[in-house]
Formats: C-alpha cells, structure tokens, sequence
C-alpha cells in the first residue's frame, strides 16, 4: 500500500523537526502507543494498541530513522508485528518551510500489510491509515502549539493529549467524510448521521472500557 | 416390478430433524473433559521460521499443552498423497509436494498453521496464541502463475528447480494438420480466477482417544471418513479398528471437505494420543478463507480452429493451473479441464498442454465443479467467438458440432480424471439444447422481444450453452442392509453425506425392492463403525455409485426375503410379492409373512441351520462402474444490464438437465439451484483477491461476496432421460451439474446485452467493476 500525503504546521521549521523527533510526544499523539523507547541513536522500540475496524490488537515494532538531514528531511523505516498481523514499510519525510513561519511536512513511502490486518480490515486500511496518519499530526501541532506559547509566554503551557475515545471519533468523522465524497448527493446526509452515531458509538464503548 | 418410489418427488426425511435443531453437527459433540485448540497461523505467505517459543503460552492458566513440530518428533511427517499422478499418461512429470501438520522449517502460504494451542475453552487457547513468539524470516512471495515460472523466482520448494510441479501433454487426432486446413483460427487468452467452497458450515474436528479401551473416536467434517479413518489409523501405528470416524450431518461440503489431511485432522489426532483427552477444534471463518483448500484459477492461451461453415475442426490449449503451496490431490482438477474442454462437442482433434505451478498460496483441490467450468468456460467462449466471427447463430454453430445421439459410446481418446480413456457414455445433447431454447423461447426473443426492448433503450441479453459433466467415477461404494425383526430396515454406507438428500433418494431405492415406505428406512451414513468400506462423497457420485451399491445390497436382501419367504409359504418366489412391509402371495393376498417376522425367522434362537446359509435378512453389496457416467445439459438467461453501475439483472434462467434415472426430482432440482447459485458466484460476485505478497485481502464475507437469496433468480427447470447404460439404475451425478455452464452463460449473456460495445469476455469472475472497466477499455 501507497502512503502520500502532506500536512502544514504552524510553527518553523527547526521547532516542528524537534518535536517529530521527540519519542515522548511522538507517542501521546499516537493514542494507543503504549510506549516507544529509545534504544539506539536513531532507533525505537515500542508497542502500540491498534484498532482498524473489526481488527485490535498489540503490535510491537521498530522505528529507524536515517538519512537524516536536520531540519529538512529524513527517512523512516518500520516494522511491526502482532496478533492483528504486520506491517513493514519505510517512506521519506520532508519539512518543507512556508510563509508566515509555517511548515510543510510531506511524506510518500509504501507499507505491507499482512495477516489479520491486511486480510479482514483491506476495505478500512486504506482510509484508516491516512486518517490515523492525520489525527497524529494533528495532535503533533496542537503540542507545537503548546510548545511555541509556552516559551512565548516563559510559562508551562499545559497540552493534553487526545483522549483515545476523541482520537477515535476523530478517525471515523475523517474516514466519512472520505466516503462522503465519493458518493453522490442524496445518500451524504443519511450517511453522515449514520457515521456520526457510528463515530459517537465507538467513542462510548472507548469510554466505557477505560471506566 | 414397477417402481413406486424411485423417481418420485418426496420431501427429504431428514429436514425435520435438520430444521428444528435435532441433527448432530460436529460442533454439537460435548464430552465431559473435552479440551479446545486454536491454531497460530502464519500471516506471511513465505517465509523461513527461525525460531518459536512457546514458554508463555504454556505458562498461561488453563492452557493444557502448547505444541510445535519439534514437538511431534517422528509423528511429524508430510500427508500421504491422495491422488497419484495418472500412469496411463505417456511422458507425464509430476512432484509430489505434501502439506505437513505444523511447519517445521518453512512457511509455504498466509495461514499455514505454526503452534497449536489446546486449553480449557478456547477463549484461553485464542489468547495463549499472543504469548507465542515467533521469528519468521520473511521471503519473497510466488503469487503470479507466469512470474513463477521464470527463473530466478523464489521456490515454494527449495528442493526442485522450479515451481513446475507438474507438466503433461494430451493429444486426440492431430491438431497441427487440422489447423492447417481450417479456414478460420481463432485464439485468445482466457483466466478464471480463485474463489472459496463457501459452505455454510466450517470445518470442525473432535478427536477423542480413551485410552482404556484403547479406541480412537474422531468427529470430523469430512466428505470422507473412510479414508479418514484408515489414513490416520496407518499414520499413528494404530489398527484401523480402533479407530472409528465420524462424519455426522455437515453443513455443506462442495469439495475442499474430500483433501486429507487437513494439518489440523493430523495434528488433533496426534495430541489427544498425548493428552488421552477430548480436543475439538472449530474453524472459524476468516480461518476458512486462508487454510481450508480452493479452487479454480488457471489461465489458457486457447485457439480454436474451424471450417467456414461453423465445424469446428480443433482445439488447443496451454494452460497454466495453480495447485498452491501443496499438491496432494494430484492432477484431478486439470485433468478434469481437459476432459470438459471439448464440452458437448464432436471435436476431432484436441492438443493440449498442462503446466501445474505452485505457489505461497493455500493448496488447490476440487471445488463444486472441480475443474470442469473452466474447461466449458473455455470451449463455449471459443465457440461463442467462432459464432461471431463467421456471422453464425450462437445456437447455430452449437447445433452444427454437438456429439449425435448414435454417437455413443464417444470415444475421446484422451485420459480422464480416473486414469480411464474418456468415453462419454450416452446422452442426447441436441435434445437438451433444444428444450433450453424452446423454454426460454429464444427465437421469439431473439427476432421480437430483444429489438423491442432495444429500441426502448434497454440493454437486454440472451445466452444459451450447452455442457456436459463427467460423474460417477469408480472405484466402487458399498452398503449393508438389514431387516430389523420390527419390520424396519436399516441400511449403511461409507459415503458422507453433507446435504445431498441421501437418507430420502437412498430410503426410495430399498423401499421400491423391499416394498415397504421410504420412512421405514433408517440410513447411516458416514460413520465407519457401520459401514468401513468405500472412498467419499465425490465427483457426483452418490446418485451412481453408493445409490447402485444400495441398489444391489437391497436386491440382494430381497432375494433372501423371497427364498425363505417361499420356503414358510409353500410358494415358488415367482409368485410372491412384497407389499407394505409383507410378503404375499401374489393371488392370495392373505397368505403372507410380514418381513419383521422372517426376520425372527432368518434368526433363530435354536434349532439347526443349514450348511452354507448365512442369518438374517442381511445383505453387503458393492457397485464399482467401468467408467464414469456422463450427464449434460443446457442452461439460458435473459439479462438485463444497467451501463451506468453494469449490475447485471437476471430476468429469466432456464436450466434443463440430462443425468439419467432422476432418483428423486426434488432434491435434482435442489442441486441444479444450489450449484446455479455457486455458479452464479463464481461469474459476477466471488473472487478472492490477493497482493503481490501473497495476502488475502478479502478473508470475510463481508468482503467476499456470496450471493444471497436476493441476488438469485428463479430456476425454471427442464429434464431430458437417457439412462446411463453404465451402472443398473442407469443414474448419472448431478452434484455439480449447476454451477458448471455458469460462467460461460453469463459472459455470453452480457456480452449480448451490451453487443454494441464488441465486448469479449475472456475472464471469470467478473463483478459491476469489472465490467465497467472492460466496456470502457479501462
């Protein structure tokens, strides 16, 4: 499978290649990481609770990452294996510095998917990896957010982040709306209520499971 | 004698019990102690296992034993071959690759299982499986039937030099000459591609050793449990008495449920003579999908050669078939293909190459068709292509090549499936093609109705093709029956049953020779305590060769009901007769002797008995046919296509059947619309999609679509009879009858709709995607 896309942070260049490259905030942006460690210069381990579809799971991987070139770009390789089944992929990021003091990051790599994964949860996959790729990123900026202000202002600036049930519904609003696109008119508001209650549901039984 | 039963529409007797919950499937077994398996499956498709440990998985409470091949020591051995490769075949290469109970050293498809957990539920056993840690080397994957073929392709066998697992040629006549005088060659590429048997049921297996009594009881899904039970009575040192196989009622077999042996039917049988336990194991579906064995994908580069009047003249064929990561089941399939690809034809000469490749994927073995819908997919598009290149009539150029009714016996001059010369035995194919067509009215259609509906901008299509099935293949069945001293009789046979009606059309054979009620007869079948000679539910056999085994066990049963019956009544056999549960006196009625009380008499308490007589009104009898019987067919539509979303509507279907001797014509027409819905599935709904390393993508049926009640159409059915001269019920099979002609039916039918695209359907299955990218060259 082909992942592209590109997402734009507001904050430069330098402030967004350290927080991508910071494990601890890399991993409360990804709900589910259940750890990420550092064991080597450019090497992690961790373990993640994934949840695509009717697939959940632990997955234990291993992120590497090379060619760096400090702020610019780098490249990421990962490997992951688990009950729901594996991935391997590795893919290259680029910052890219934009106007006003914003940042571009884009990224393209290829991932394979195997197991339980690949052979129960292809039809989500696709939209739910983009959609987990942008909610993390999305999280990664509201940290930079937290980050920038807080030594604007010389104060801690507190930074929650998402709750697992809000990363959730996070996902399934995105992955409707993907939907939502490619059908025609009539059908988007029966879909989009469906969709909510479906996103609204899952964020219950989330809450329900921590409680 | 006439026969009162046989050839009646009866309602099966056993969908009582079946429909309110009474009949044993496996999962219903419960044994005080019993314990779960779940099996740790490979999600690569190849890879080399480095190392496995299962120490946390043994720790958790509950879990009874975790077990690897390491652990099975000499018990780990590859499954036996179940089908040789034919020897009357001249120059026929073929290596023998056999799956094994657990890998040992190399992954070899997606699901091949690696550990086994047996525990308390299966709750426990499930979870354990997260505590096993594997290291799995991965390797590159063979998924493509051509790119397999090329040198430098990873090996899904390490120790041959390719992935050809098999190669072999067949020859009728002489092709090459016979394409030199054609006027017109035709040749294209055609693919049919994999699909699942899709049985309502999974499998399931209990494996119970006491070691007490020193037997070993299995449950099993299988459409064999016979070989079943001998199989693995030889592969674990035990005598095949003491080992008692029972395939009670499955929810549906189609083929995969005939492969032994399964890795786990191997591997349950090994752990409960560790254990001394009861272990059940339960496919689940996504399970299904990746280790129970499918069928279908083969790609043909085909010509047809032909004269300018419509004769064809030949038919060639190189065809690539994919066996998987195993080839247990030997050629059966292919061979299957080659036998079918002349179809209903008076083709004269036929040259064709086999090229059998393995894969990373799950091994191939007969489904629902085994082999021969492909073989008629290729020879109806081949003929349908013909048809519109010389401006002939689709019905028209079959008319002009069908097989003569004084034809028969058809010699083919090639081999069949069962190592035989192919003879198709009798049949009248113009009769049936005819039927279809004055059914479905298809000169109307054609000249009226279609023009009228075209003109109101509809894209209606009209299909008709003509099929054959080979059926009933040897070697033989048997079965047992006796007269109980109640009257009632009860009979057994080796074959399994998974749906098929054989308690009803079996019961309406002994009663119409016994002359008692069909619902007086009580039928095992499956279970080798009662009946331990036979081979399996196969190759539309039950209604040819375990039907005439019954035929001649109750035949021989009445000549014994006549001989003592004649002794006690004073009377020559000529003149009895046997009527509701009595033998009488043809003249005098009132003279009689019910069965129940020769029964008695057949087995006396005291008193001497003649030399040379056996007891009881008992009789075991066996029916192997010389060869196979061939029934046939013809199958139309009428379909309506929506070019914006290409769904395809069928508005009308007609199928008309030859199998001979209709046992029972209710439970025909079962099979003719169960295989149609197969079919059907196979043409426009089910295909199994992999990626380039070997993982199935759509392991649900969610994903994989089945078609429900909604998608198929109403059946209307015709029959023709000619009775097989082969066996003395003069039956053919009609097992797979159905789903063969689908395919072709469909790609004619949707080519005619959309006849102003000059569409050329040359794959299977399509689906309302597919469809739209082939109409807009995509």
């Amino acid at each position: 499978m082909k992942l592209e896309g590109e997402y734009l942070f507001n904050g430069p260049r330098e402030k967004v290649w350290e927080i991508v490259r910071d494990p601890e905030v890399l991993a409360t942006a990804l709900p589910g990481t259940q750890s990420l460690n550092r064991v080597g210069d450019n090497e992690y381990e961790g373990t993640m609770q994934v949840r695509i579809g009717p697939v959940a799971g632990n997955f234990a991987g291993r992120l590497i990452v090379s060619d760096e070139v400090p702020p610019e770009r780098c490249t990421l390789t990962v490997e992951g294996r688990g009950a729901p089944g594996f991935a391997t992929g590795s893919g290259h990021v680029h910052l890219l510095e934009q106007e006003e003091g914003t940042t571009l990051l884009k990224y393209e790599g290829e991932i394979q998917i195997g197991g339980k994964l690949a052979s129960v949860g292809q039809r989500l996959l696709d939209t739910a990896s983009k959609s987990l790729i942008h909610q993390g990123l999305e999280a990664l900026n509201s940290a930079l957010q937290a980050r920038i202000k807080a030594e604007a202002t010389g104060t801690a600036v507190e930074y929650t982040p998402p709750t697992e049930a809000r990363f959730a519904a996070a996902v399934a609003r995105d992955m409707a709306r993907e939907m939502v696109r490619a059908l025609p008119p009539p059908q988007t508001m029966a879909l989009i209520a469906l969709v909510a209650a479906v996103a609204l549901l899952i964020g219950f039984l989330l809450g329900r499971r921590k409680g | 004698m006439t026969e009162k039963y046989v050839g009646k529409r009866m309602t099966r007797t056993e969908d009582p019990r079946l429909l309110t919950g009474q009949a044993l499937f496996v999962d219903d077994v419960q044994i005080p102690g019993m314990l779960h398996a779940a099996f740790l499956r490979s999600d690569y498709a190849h890879a080399r296992l480095r190392r496995i440990d299962v120490s946390a998985a043994r720790a958790r409470p509950g879990v009874v034993a975790v077990y690897t091949a390491e652990d099975m020591g000499d018990a780990w051995r590859h499954g036996p071959p179940l089908v040789i490769p034919p020897p009357t075949i001249q120059g026929v290469l073929f290596h023998t690759r056999t799956q094994v109970p657990l890998v040992k050293d190399k992954v070899r498809f997606a699901g091949e299982p690696l550990a086994v957990v047996i525990a308390e539920n299966r709750y426990i056993a499930e979870d354990a499986l997260e505590d096993i840690v594997v290291d799995l080397e991965p390797l590159g994957a063979v998924v493509d039937l051509e790119k397999a073929l090329e040198p430098g392709a990873p090996l899904v066998h390490d120790d041959l030099d390719s992935n050809l697992a098999a190669h072999l040629v067949q020859d009728k006549g002489d092709y090459a000459a016979a394409r030199a005088q054609a006027d017109h060659v035709l040749r294209r590429r055609i693919v049919i591609d994999r699909g699942v048997a899709g049985a309502m049921e999974n499998r399931g297996i209990v494996a119970s050793w006491d070691a007490r009594s020193r037997q070993l009881t299995i449950w099993d899904t299988t459409q064999a449990p016979i070989p079943v039970r001998n199989g693995l009575a030889g592969m674990f040192g035990l005598s095949p008495s003491q080992v008692r196989v029972i395939a009670p009622f499955v929810g549906g077999g189609f083929g995969p449920k005939i492969m032994m042996f399964y890795p786990e039917e191997m591997t349950l049988t090994w752990a409960t003579l560790q254990l001394g336990r009861p272990i059940k194991w339960i496919e689940d579906r996504r399970e299904n999908f990746l280790a129970m064995n499918q069928e279908r994908i083969q790609i043909h580069d085909a010509e047809i050669a032909l004269r300018s009047d419509g004769r064809i003249l030949g038919v060639s064929h190189l065809f690539l078939h994919d066996t998987g990561a195993y080839d247990p089941y030997g050629l059966t399939i292919p061979l299957n293909t080659q036998s079918h690809a002349m179809g209903a034809y008076d083709i004269p000469n036929y040259h064709s190459e086999l090229k059998v490749v393995f894969t990373n994927r799950i091994t191939t073995s007969p489904v629902r068709g085994a082999g021969r819908p492909q073989g008629i997919f290729l020879i109806e598009r081949l003929v349908d292509l013909a048809a519109r290149e010389l401006g002939l009539d689709p019905l028209e150029i079959r008319r002009r090549n069908l097989i003569k009714p004084d034809a028969f016996p058809y010699q083919h001059q090639i081999i069949d499936q069962a190592f035989a010369p192919l003879v198709f035995d009798s049949g009248n194919y113009q009769a049936t093609l005819d039927k279809a067509a004055a059914m479905i009215g298809y000169e109307q259609f054609v000249r009226e109705e279609q023009p009228r509906l075209r003109a109101e901008g509809k894209r209606v299509g009209i299909g008709i093709v003509s099929f054959v099935e080979t059926t009933g293949v040897g070697p033989y069945e048997g079965a047992r029956i006796t007269i109980e001293p109640s009257g009632k009789v009860s009979a057994a046979t080796g074959v399994g049953t998974q749906g098929q009606g054989h308690f009803t059309s079996f019961a309406q054979i002994i009663a119409d020779q016994l002359g008692i009620s069909p619902r007086d007869v009580h039928l095992v079948t499956g279970d080798t305590d009662h009946f331990h000679w036979g081979t399996g539910t196969f190759a539309s056999r039950g209604s040819v060769v375990a039907a005439n085994a019954i035929h001649a066990a109750a035949l021989s049963v009445r000549q014994k009901v006549l001989k003592l019956a004649s002794k006690l009544l004073n009377t020559p056999e000529e003149e009895l007769e046997l009527v509701d549960g009595v033998v009488r006196v043809a003249d005098i009625p009132e003279r009689s002797i019910t069965l129940g009380e020769l029964a008695v008499k057949a087995n006396p308490l005291r008193g001497a008995v003649e030399p040379g007589t056996e007891p009881g009104l008992e009789a075991t009898a066996y029916f192997g046919p010389q060869y196979g019987a061939t029934a046939n067919g013809a199958h139309a539509m009428i379909i309506e296509v929506d070019p914006e979303t290409m769904m395809v509507e069928i508005k009308r279907y007609v199928a008309v059947e030859d199998c001979g001797t209709v046992l029972n014509p209710l439970i025909l027409e079962g099979q003719v619309h169960g295989g149609i819905a197969l079919g059907l599935g196979q043409s426009f709904y089910e295909k199994l999609a992999w990626d380039e390393n070997g993982q199935l993508l759509n392991a649900s049926l969610a994903d994989y679509l089945i078609p429900s009640a909604t998608e198929v159409p109403r059946v209307e059915l015709g029959h023709e009879e000619t009775r097989s001269p082969l066996n003395p019920l003069g039956s053919k099979g009609a097992g797979e009858a159905g789903a063969i002609p689908v395919p072709a039916l469909f790609a004619q039918a949707v080519e005619n709709a959309l006849h102003d695209y000059d569409l050329e359907i040359l794959e299977m299955p399509l689906s309302p995607n597919r469809l739209f990218e082939l109409v807009h060259k995509r």
